[in-house]
């Protein structure tokens, strides 16, 4: 008994640590590492190699560019999802975030825009170059934290919101701040920002160490192809550590707390999670990776940064992007991101070219002006016929496709026999079960009811949760404990 | 097990925003232009070719690419796609060739479809391509100058260059001389020049505009207004400053708010400063139709208290149908159309040739621009080794790229300094807006 209760907050660990599962643990790191070298493999050694035609149909299909875009795109997605797809806050304004990491590197690391001071530390750029040039693994962190500040600050007055308001909110920010900087030539007199023209020449990523080893590699990846190759190596780190601290924080007593304010903000707080911090966190986290984001993009795929690059668009692509992919879901998300991030820089355009050497339409000009309506159309046809995204998270997807109880009653049945219903209607789907262990999971005190008052079946109650259900998947729990669990949450 | 909505709040706001963006996109494009001007009301995009070669010339010494970079998409679409047409009409009037060299084209699209205008990252990208194609010797663009600002430093990186950049359109100073902190020498980072332009820029049409208020008009006392964007605070700020040199009180400065659903407060305030004359220096898309309107209701007609404004409001049809536009002043950085055609010779014949092919004059005033920077590119091809060093260099050593004026499709002689990059032709038109049209008043010398 005593271990149930404390078991929650260890979900997930205990029963990988040891024998096949720690094989299990590496799994998707291994992979995605072994993705992202590929990729790199790809563009530094095997494409060289390859006859013409097919090398030019990779670079024209797929520039490495695209992919380091595709990459940027990545985690301001996971960002995003983290706000949207986990706590179920709808954020229209996550532009901001992207344009107050973009303009931290215009600062810390570009050439002077408003009056010439030298300021160097641990970068690539000669010592002799004006203006203030510090590390990029500094500024990520300082652009993470600046941006982690502004999360909560523009959090703190939407708790009290939710669904539309919340949005507007949001979208409201994401509008204020690209106009900050559009007048930020002139604040108080200061020149903060350099007004509508941003700040341009913003330095590359330095490569220090790997740069003494091998001289092949460019001493700062500034923008062109060399360094573009490397980028996919940079890039794809920081987007392997987005999704490590994504997949890890959810299995968190945060994570979890998010999950729980996502499905019933009301019932969560009736259970305990703190709705304040936990929103708050969440707010902070997706800034902090939007940060990132933003000095990614503005050192590595702009190298510089100016308001017109901060538009609501880009808001809403990144919003398509969680919503297409699959909130909540992390490899959804990933996967999204690419996706739209290709459609949106490259794919429609070479989509166009290709149609226009088979029909000659000259479709190269006009297929990429009907961005919007092929984009739209997705999401409509998304919303049919497969409303949880690309890869569905599990939990939403067995939520989504849960007979809504409160329609029953609206149609007339009666409370039991809306029950009886939607349990004959879940008896032989395993679904459902994932839903009422993952309740369980999120908060000890749902899990702890049942068993409390049902003492009998406590015992292998505890023992499926341990074997299966550390994830919140957990297919194994029996269909017993899962009435149970809905039982109490009638009575409650 | 009650859930809440919240993949449908989120879908129905996405469609929501997605609606919203594909409705703004269309108006907001080139309100981020800061060069620019005319694209006159909605043509059609046109399915031409815009990629591919022009097909080789002649079969005498190595085929170099050169390739223009424009926003493809958007508001400016229409008139990027005409200075495409173009400029591929004048390569096969040349033969495609350019000395002992034959020319092939390539066009690149520095915009994306969800901006509907010019895009950083588009930019970038397209930089680094010009780089990695190898047999590409020289860029025509960019439109904007903010991508200009991305792209030079790229491609002056260039370990084969730096690579030429020869803009049509780009009127920000400060790409070529001593502007903001830093500028130009950030752009350069190699301490090479690589960037020249056939256009006059910003401070030239701001001078323009002062020396016209002060001799023709005889203002005493002007407000000047901004769209508080690079290129109209560029323009306000070199009108406001010359204009004093010319003796001109200037009343105030002020930023005009592009949301703002009107200005009568606005003009109110300028009604009390006794001023007799306004400037506004930003782009007419910025909302400049309604603070026109206002201007009119509030400060009377534009003979009683004078109205000027920069290339930004040149070329759109919306204005023109305007009655509060009657007598408002426009100045523009270079040539009209028009008026190329009225004179003769290369332009004319070029301009005529499109008609015949296309049905229709090209878009805009920027398109022959678009040519004139081939011609440099050209010229400086047939005088170079082939490589992108020599193209380069054959612009910003010695005596630099001329063409005599009976060649140039601006009709005026293009001679590029080889210090700077910058032209030498500063020509700056005055237009007088009166009967739904824009004309020709005078082309007012530069200082």
């Amino acid at each position: 008994m005593t271990t149930t209760l404390q078991r929650p907050p260890a979900t997930g660990r205990g029963p990988r640590r040891s024998g096949p599962g720690a094989v299990a643990r590496f799994r998707w790191p291994a992979g995605y590492v072994v993705v992202i070298v590929l990729l790199f493999l790809l563009y530094q050694s095997i494409l060289p190699t390859l006859v013409t035609p097919v090398a030019n149909g990779i670079a024209s299909w797929l520039p490495v560019a695209t992919i380091n875009e595709c990459l940027m795109w990545a985690i301001m997605a996971l960002g995003l999802n983290v706000v949207v797809g986990y706590a179920g806050l709808l954020d229209l304004g996550y532009v901001a975030f992207w344009a107050l990491g973009g303009y931290t590197a215009g600062w810390l690391m570009a050439a002077p825009f408003n009056w010439t001071w030298n300021v160097h530390l641990a970068t690539a750029v000669p010592g002799d170059y004006p203006g203030t040039h510090i590390n990029f693994w500094f500024v990520i962190i300082i652009a993470g934290v600046l941006c982690a500040i502004l999360g909560i600050i523009i959090g703190a007055p939407t708790l009290r919101l939710r669904g539309d308001y919340l949005a507007l909110v949001t979208l409201g920010f994401g509008e204020v701040i690209t106009q900050f900087f559009r007048n930020s030539n002139n604040i108080a007199g200061l020149n903060v920002a350099g007004g509508d023209g941003g700040i341009s020449s913003i330095d590359g990523i330095g490569t220090g160490p790997f740069h003494v080893v091998d001289k092949s590699v460019p001493q700062a990846l500034s923008i062109d192809s060399t360094s573009n190759t490397y980028k996919i190596l940079v890039l794809g780190l920081l987007v392997g550590v987005c999704i490590f601290v994504s997949l890890r924080i959810r299995e968190g007593r945060l994570g979890r707390a998010w999950l729980a304010i996502r499905e019933d903000e009301l019932a969560a707080s009736m259970m305990g999670v703190p709705l304040v911090r936990a929103k708050l966190s969440a707010y902070a986290v997706g800034a902090f990776f939007g940060g990132i984001g933003g000095v990614a993009n503005a050192s590595g795929i702009t190298g510089a940064v100016s308001p017109s690059g901060f538009d609501f668009g880009k808001s809403v692509l990144v919003l398509l992007m969680v919503v297409l992919g699959g909130m909540g879901n992390v490899w959804g998300v990933t996967i999204g991101a690419f996706l739209l991030a290709w459609l949106n820089g490259n794919g429609l355009k070479q989509i166009g070219v290709q149609l226009d050497s088979w029909f000659g339409w000259g479709a190269e000009t006009w297929l990429p002006r009907y961005n919007f309506v092929i984009l739209g159309l997705l999401l409509v046809l998304m919303m049919l016929f497969r409303r949880e995204g690309l890869i569905p998270e599990k939990r939403t997807k067995a939520l989504l496709r849960t007979p809504n109880r409160t329609e029953m009653e609206s149609v007339g049945a009666d409370i039991t026999e809306a029950e009886a219903e939607s349990e004959a209607a879940e008896a032989n789907s395993g679904d459902d079960a994932a839903i009422a262990s993952a309740a369980r999971d999120v908060s000890p005190v749902l899990g702890q009811a049942p068993s409390a008052r049902d003492d009998g079946a406590d015992g292998p109650d505890g023992v499926v949760r341990a074997d299966g259900a550390g994830t919140s998947d957990g297919t194994g729990a029996d269909p017993a404990a899962r009435r149970r669990d809905e039982t109490g949450d009638v009575s409650r | 097990m009650r859930i809440r909505p919240i993949t449908r709040v989120v879908a129905v706001g996405a469609a929501a925003a997605l609606t919203l963006t594909g409705c703004a996109s269309g108006n907001s494009g080139s309100g981020t232009s800061s060069s620019s001007s005319s694209s006159s009301s909605s043509s059609s995009a046109g399915g031409g070719a815009t990629s591919g070669g022009g097909g080789g010339g002649g079969g005498a010494g190595k085929t170099v690419i050169i390739s223009t970079d424009l926003p493809l998409q958007g508001s400016s679409a229409s008139q990027s796609d005409s200075t495409n047409k173009l400029i591929q009409l004048y390569l096969e009037q040349v033969g495609n060739k350019a000395g002992n060299y034959s020319i092939q084209f390539k066009a690149y699209d520095d915009s994306t479809a969800a901006k509907g205008a010019w895009d950083d990252a588009a930019c970038a990208k397209n930089a680094t391509d010009h780089v990695a194609n190898k047999d590409e010797v020289a860029v025509m663009g960019t439109f904007n100058s903010g991508c200009a600002k991305i792209e030079v430093p790229v491609l002056n990186r260039d370990t084969t260059g730096p690579m030429l950049m020869v803009s049509h359109a780009n009127t920000n100073p400060g790409l070529t001389k001593t502007w903001d902190t830093g500028e130009p020498q950030k752009y350069y980072p190699t301490g090479k020049r690589n960037y020249a332009r056939v256009v006059t820029t910003d401070d030239y049409q701001g001078n323009a505009a002062a020396a016209f208020a002060a001799s023709d008009l005889k203002v005493k006392k002007c407000f000047v207004l901004n769209d508080n964007q690079t290129y109209g605070l560029g323009v306000a700020k070199s009108f406001a400053d010359a204009a004093q040199k010319q003796g001109i009180q200037i009343a105030g400065q002020q930023s005009w708010d592009a949301k703002q659903p009107n200005y009568t407060a606005l003009f109110q305030s300028i009604k009390a400063t006794g001023a007799d004359c306004v400037y506004l220096g930003g782009i007419y898309d910025n909302n400049g139709g309604q603070l026109i309107k206002d201007k009119v209701a509030v400060l009377g007609d534009n003979k009683t208290v004078k109205m000027l404004g920069p290339d930004g409001f040149t070329g759109y049809e919306d204005l023109l149908k305007l009655p509060q536009s009657e007598g408002l002043y426009l100045t523009f950085a270079g040539l009209t159309t028009e008026q190329l055609v009225k004179a003769g010779g290369v332009p004319a014949k070029l301009i005529d040739a499109y008609t015949k092919k296309y049905g229709q004059a090209p878009t805009g005033s920027y398109p022959l621009y678009g040519v004139a920077g081939v011609q440099v590119i050209l010229a400086a091809i047939a005088k170079s080794d082939g490589t992108r060093k020599g193209v380069t260099d054959a612009v910003f050593s010695g005596e630099g790229i001329d063409i005599p004026q009976s060649e140039s499709v601006t009709g005026k002689e293009i001679k590029i300094d080889p210090k700077s990059g910058d032209t030498t032709a500063k020509d700056v038109t005055v237009e007088l807006v009166t009967g739904g049209k824009e004309t020709f008043l005078k082309a007012q010398a530069v200082s």
